[in-house]
């Protein structure tokens, strides 16, 4: 459960990106954010992650108030969520397995456990056969699909995904799509800003379209207008 | 769920972090390890002004030397004002025949040089060694003062004047030490808090991604940490080695050329000396390192 009310940020430079937002995500929805350059997108995902705090208002994710959590608590409250870059952040230097198992490891999990898990995950993003590439040996939507299995990792509630098929080619983004979509169905809840109208056209989930900082639709099956 | 944090994976990190930003480690280890040399040669010396000073307070003596020409009456009416002063405790006269004898014995292979002194051409004088009771600074100033004023007396030879040049020089050393340490710590810190802004900056995406997925904090720093305490490790132990090497040339130099100097053997001191670098130098090393990395502390 996804609880943001009459959310507003401001940065410190007096930029107002978020002015009063009110959305409520239930467990298990695929949401799609839209809205032009500059309406407030990253900075909702930015709150998400508690990368930054909000300025007013309340911000409610699962059994954590973003608006009280206290800093050594924000560690926790991030295993709850995966986040999925649209410039992937993968570590070039390491294998697909050890991209995954290090997001595992540095939350102390049992070795023996991720060595279980680690493959399996990679199963689930139809990455099996490239445990051992280097992300150079990768295109960008497999690049993209190492990323969301590490988001994986430690088995998050919620995905967070900004402009996930921003960097690849449309036959690549389906295919992310049709994963998150699948992963949505494992009952996790989704999270996906894009720019991408054919895509949101044609997946008819949730739209939430944010302009200015402002909700200015939210529409289940909805269409970018 | 039990946690599964290496040690081994945290020292690995530490080693990586030194060896990549090779220059910067080697400076603050270097910078360092002469803070503890520089330190450690300080406290050497203090520490063997003190064993001196010990051994010069615990003779608690005067010597007082007569004008060459005194005939024996006048000689003895010194030994009996000296007698009647308060705080003393015992009174030896040193003829000038028994200080000529005592040279001659301690001359060694030279003794011929003595030969030609007969008892009419002696050139030393009588004198008087005395012990005195008291310890309080302004008694014993006070007897010295007194003895000076004795009739014939042509000078007094207190060691308790050595004792105070001593003692003077003790907090000489201490006061340009603690300022010369003072500095030297300071650029240490610095040194170190750049190499480790270094080594953050190196693996600054892997600690973004860190942060994504939820690591602690503690989890993210512990290794910059280790870092900071190896780099103090690292000059602890090149410090002592260097240390020992200074020590033994100069204790072997000080027991041939300056006999009447008494210097503490190094095996007393060598086990608290390397514990002494090791604590000091693993200390600044976490305050380097915690000091670089506040701001991940902190949030
Ligand atoms: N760190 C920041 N400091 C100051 N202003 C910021 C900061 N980040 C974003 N902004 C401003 O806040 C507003 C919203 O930015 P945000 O990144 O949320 O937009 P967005 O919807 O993600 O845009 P895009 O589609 O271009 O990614 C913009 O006006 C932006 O300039
Ligand atoms: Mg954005």
């Amino acid at each position: 459960m996804i609880d943001f009310k009459h959310v507003k940020k401001f940065y410190p430079n007096g930029t107002v990106a978020l002015d009063g937002v009110d959305l409520h995500i239930d467990d298990g929805e695929f949401v799609f954010i839209v809205g032009h350059s500059g309406a407030g997108k990253t900075t909702m995902t930015k709150l998400l992650l508690r990368e930054e705090a909000v300025s007013s208002g309340s911000l409610i994710v699962g059994n954590y108030n973003l608006t009280k959590i206290k800093n050594r608590e924000i560690p926790y409250y991030r295993r709850e969520l995966g986040v999925v870059f649209q410039d992937f952040r993968l570590f070039p230097n390491k294998t697909v397995y050890e991209n995954v198992a290090f997001a595992m490891q540095v939350v102390g999990t049992p070795r023996s456990m991720i060595k279980r898990r680690v493959p399996a995950i990679l199963s689930t993003v139809n990455l099996a056969d490239k445990i051992k590439c280097f992300p150079r040996e990768l295109s960008g939507g497999e690049q993209q699909r190492v990323a969301l299995a590490r988001a994986l990792a430690n088995n998050p509630k919620i995905i967070v995904a900004d402009e996930p098929t921003g960097n690849i080619d449309p036959k690549m983004s389906i295919e992310i799509m049709n994963l998150l979509m699948k992963i949505n169905k494992l009952g996790k809840t989704i999270i996906v800003v894009t720019h991408e109208k054919n895509l949101v056209d044609y997946y008819k989930q949730r739209v939430v379209m944010l302009g200015d900082g402002k909700i200015i639709e939210d529409r289940v099956g909805g269409m970018f207008e | 769920m039990r946690k599964h944090y290496s040690l081994r994976y945290f020292t690995k990190q530490a080693m990586t972090g030194l060896w990549r930003n090779g220059v910067m480690s080697v400076a603050s280890v270097a910078v360092l390890m002469s803070c503890l040399v520089v330190l450690g040669c300080f406290a050497l010396l203090l520490i063997n002004i003190n064993v001196n000073l010990e051994n010069v307070a615990q003779l608690n003596q005067i010597v007082v030397y007569c004008e060459y020409d005194l005939d024996a009456d006048a000689i003895e009416e010194i030994g009996s004002q000296i007698e009647e002063m308060d705080y003393i405790d015992s009174v030896t006269h040193v003829t000038k025949e028994d200080a000529l004898e005592t040279l001659r014995e301690q001359s060694g292979e030279y003794e011929a040089l003595y030969n030609d002194i007969t008892p009419e051409n002696n050139p030393l004088s009588d004198s008087f060694e005395i012990i005195y009771k008291g310890t309080d600074e302004t008694e014993v100033f006070d007897l010295e003062a007194q003895l000076r004023s004795i009739e014939g007396v042509r000078k007094i030879n207190s060691v308790y004047q050595v004792a105070k040049t001593l003692d003077g020089l003790k907090n000489g050393v201490m006061l340009v030490c603690v300022w010369f340490l003072a500095i030297l710590f300071v650029v240490s810190i610095f040194v170190i808090i750049n190499t480790i802004k270094l080594a953050v900056y190196s693996r600054r995406s892997e600690i973004s991604v860190m942060r994504y997925v939820g690591a602690t904090n503690w989890f993210i720093t512990l290794p910059f940490i280790l870092e900071g305490v190896l780099i103090g490790v690292f000059a602890s132990l090149i410090g002592f080695a260097i240390e020992t090497y200074i020590y033994n040339y100069v204790e072997k130099m000080a027991l041939a050329d300056l006999q009447m100097i008494s210097v503490l053997g190094y095996g007393k001191i060598a086990i608290p000396l390397f514990f002494g670098f090791l604590v000091i130098g693993v200390i600044t090393g976490i305050i380097g390192s915690v000091a670089s990395l506040r701001k991940y502390l902190k949030s």
